[in-house]
């Protein structure tokens, strides 16, 4: 039996008073495609954070390959190969689509100098690679000059290029045009065979249904739900993210 | 590439993915070809940032000081060797200098407001060393004082999360009393220790132009290639643009803008020793520096630089400087009285803000 990816044990997580994560644990398979589920406010975008190492936890612990991590930072999920696409804005809208690629991981020669024209050059590749972004001239244009769905897709962009053991998508479709959602979709599935896991963040069940191996569905900071494709429907998971805990017991009584 | 899944409902994608595309392309789409074409392309991504914008303003200004100043050479002494060499190629240089230092800063999104009480002391250091132990442990000592007090300024900003322009308005007092504390209320004065080498270095007279000229051809080069082209000066705008994203591909943002201190305090300090072989003494307390905090702010602003952070030039500032400081120097020439100066330097500022506030708005 290999061992998960990414294990997290007894997450928690306050501001202040408030407890936005109360004690989740799940696995991420090798090779997976997970799906994070939930309303508004459940503590997906937070729980997207300490994974990917930039909010420390409260309380839990980090197992990645079985090895248990001591400090989850962003030096540690760098390394370990995790990119994230974040929810709130990644991008920096005063530099230009391919310096935001590039951000902190400049190709350079070895005095830190900037090699533009290959920089240029793999952007432009990168932009045609994963999603069809329509509209975008040159990677020398400024992110601030894009649209919400083509700044969204150079995010998604960038995340697919620097990828290379697990990549979390926090509600990444939410800005873009249907061609390229499905073209995402289809990408998810593809890596899945190159043996990279996903976790996808979405509020489309359909979605998530579509290309997602596992669902993990959160409630008010709880885990309420975690159940493989083939043991859950679009309409269990609809009662879950919907009506919470009591909608799922209530589905599965047959009273929903 | 996608598989069927078994024992689901619904259709599955097949979108074919151009994953080959990497290996192929090796140039942007819709790029020209040909060197003009390929010029007048790139100018559509220069555009809106402000330097290219200001630099028509400085030449179409430079031609008519010249014209003037060919018409009547003495009514208006433009072109006269004195002013090219004795007011321009020295005041510009120093304002320039300034304006990279503050400018510099503000693309990280920090002012320093002591900016003239840091040039009042580390000039004081610089005098007091060279007179002390000599030319070159002077010019370390002056730059060191520089970067010094820039980076308790930004230790203070960047830990305590104060807005930097209060926090450092607030040190601006404490480096005013520390240049008298170490100084005393007298003037700190060059004497033996300019001739020579230090005259040579830092305010020659080569006819034409000024040894200051020169060290600003050599800072902005540097300071160009380090904000546009080294990854440091990515990671500048970076933070100052958007320091949640910078922090979330691992930048460190704390890190970047103290670096920013730093380097705004060595500009700053050299400024200081420029200032000091020209004038060959500083008044401890003295307001003749002060003037330059906010001279600074305004060159960086007339070139372009943002006041919000993560947007600037290298070549914008200097010409920023260049033209404040030939608005000063027409004004002189017509025998303008003082307050016309200061007057037509703020309308100028404002004017330069409020462009940049519009380009800002274009460029998104
Ligand atoms: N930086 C923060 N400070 C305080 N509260 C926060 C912060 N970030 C998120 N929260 C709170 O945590 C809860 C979960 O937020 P989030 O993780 O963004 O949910 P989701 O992505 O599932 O919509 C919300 O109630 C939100 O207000
Ligand atoms: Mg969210």
């Amino acid at each position: 039996m290999s061992e998960a990816l990414l294990r997290i044990e007894g997450v928690s997580k306050k501001y202040g008073p408030n407890t936005v994560l109360n004690d989740v644990s799940f696995e991420i398979g090798k090779g997976e495609v997970v799906g994070l589920l939930g309303d508004n406010g459940a503590g997906k975008s937070t729980l997207v954070k300490i994974m990917s190492g930039v909010v420390d936890s409260t309380v839990g612990d980090f197992f990645w390959d079985g090895q248990k991590i001591d400090k989850m930072n962003r030096n540690v999920t760098e390394r370990l190969g995790v990119e994230t696409i974040f929810q709130d804005s990644a991008l920096v809208p005063q530099m230009t689509i391919t310096r935001n690629i590039f951000m902190g991981r400049e190709v350079t020669n070895r005095f830190g100098f900037m090699k533009m024209k290959e920089m240029d050059a793999v952007a432009a590749d990168v932009l045609d690679s994963v999603v069809t972004i329509e509209g975008i001239k040159s990677p020398k244009q400024l992110v601030s000059s894009l649209s919400g769905g083509q700044a969204q897709a150079v995010a998604i962009a960038r995340a697919v290029h620097f990828k290379r053991s697990l990549l979390i998508l926090d509600e990444p479709t939410s800005a873009l045009a249907v061609r390229a959602t499905e073209a995402l979709l289809g990408y998810l599935t593809q890596l899945k065979g190159e043996g990279v896991s996903s976790v996808l963040v979405t509020h489309n069940l359909h979605h998530a249904f579509q290309v997602c191996d596992r669902h993990i569905v959160m409630n008010h900071g709880k885990k309420i739900m975690d159940a493989r494709r083939e043991d859950t429907s679009v309409e269990e998971l609809t009662a879950a993210v919907v009506e919470g805990a009591v909608g799922l017991a209530r589905f599965r009584q047959g009273t929903f | 590439m996608s598989d069927k899944i078994p024992g689901r409902r619904g259709p599955i994608l097949e979108v074919p993915l151009p994953t080959e595309a990497i290996s192929v392309r090796r140039k942007p789409a819709g790029e020209p070809a040909s060197f003009f074409g390929r010029m007048n392309y790139n100018l559509q991504f220069i555009r809106g940032r402000g330097a290219l914008e200001i630099s028509i303003v400085l030449v179409v200004l430079l031609a008519g000081y010249v014209i003037a100043s060919l018409i009547s050479p003495t009514g208006f002494a433009f072109l006269n060797p004195n002013n090219l060499s004795g007011v321009i190629s020295q005041s510009v240089p120093v304002l320039a200098i300034l304006g990279l230092a503050a400018g510099i800063l503000m693309i990280a999104g920090e002012f320093d407001l002591s900016l003239g009480a840091n040039i009042t002391l580390s000039a004081i250091v610089f005098i007091k060393t060279s007179e002390a132990a000599g030319l070159w442990l002077g010019i370390a000592a002056g730059i060191g004082t520089g970067v010094a007090v820039a980076l308790v300024n930004g230790i203070i900003v960047v830990y305590t999360k104060i807005p930097s322009f209060i926090a450092t308005l607030g040190m601006s007092f404490f480096w005013m009393g520390a240049g008298i504390f170490i100084n005393g209320t007298s003037p700190a004065a060059l004497t033996t220790s300019r001739e020579g080498t230090m005259e040579y270095l830092f305010a020659h007279n080569f006819g034409s132009f000024r040894s200051q000229l020169v060290w600003l051809l050599i800072i902005g080069v540097l300071a160009w290639f380090f904000m546009h082209r080294h990854k440091l000066g990515n990671h500048i705008f970076a933070v100052g643009g958007n320091p949640a994203a910078a922090e979330a591909i691992s930048i460190k943002s704390k890190q970047v803008k103290l670096m920013s201190f730093a380097i705004f305090g060595g500009l700053v300090g050299f400024a200081a020793i420029l200032i000091a072989v020209r004038t060959s003494s500083i008044q401890p307390g003295g307001t003749a520096t002060e003037d330059f905090t906010l001279f600074a702010i305004a060159a960086a602003v007339v070139g372009g630089t943002s006041l919000t952070g993560g947007r600037g030039s290298v070549i914008g500032i200097i010409v920023g400087a260049a033209l404040i400081e030939l608005i000063r120097n027409g004004l002189l020439l017509a025998k303008a009285p003082g307050f016309y100066i200061t007057l037509f330097v703020g309308v100028t500022i404002v004017i330069a803000a409020i462009f940049n506030k519009l380009m800002e708005g274009k460029a998104r």
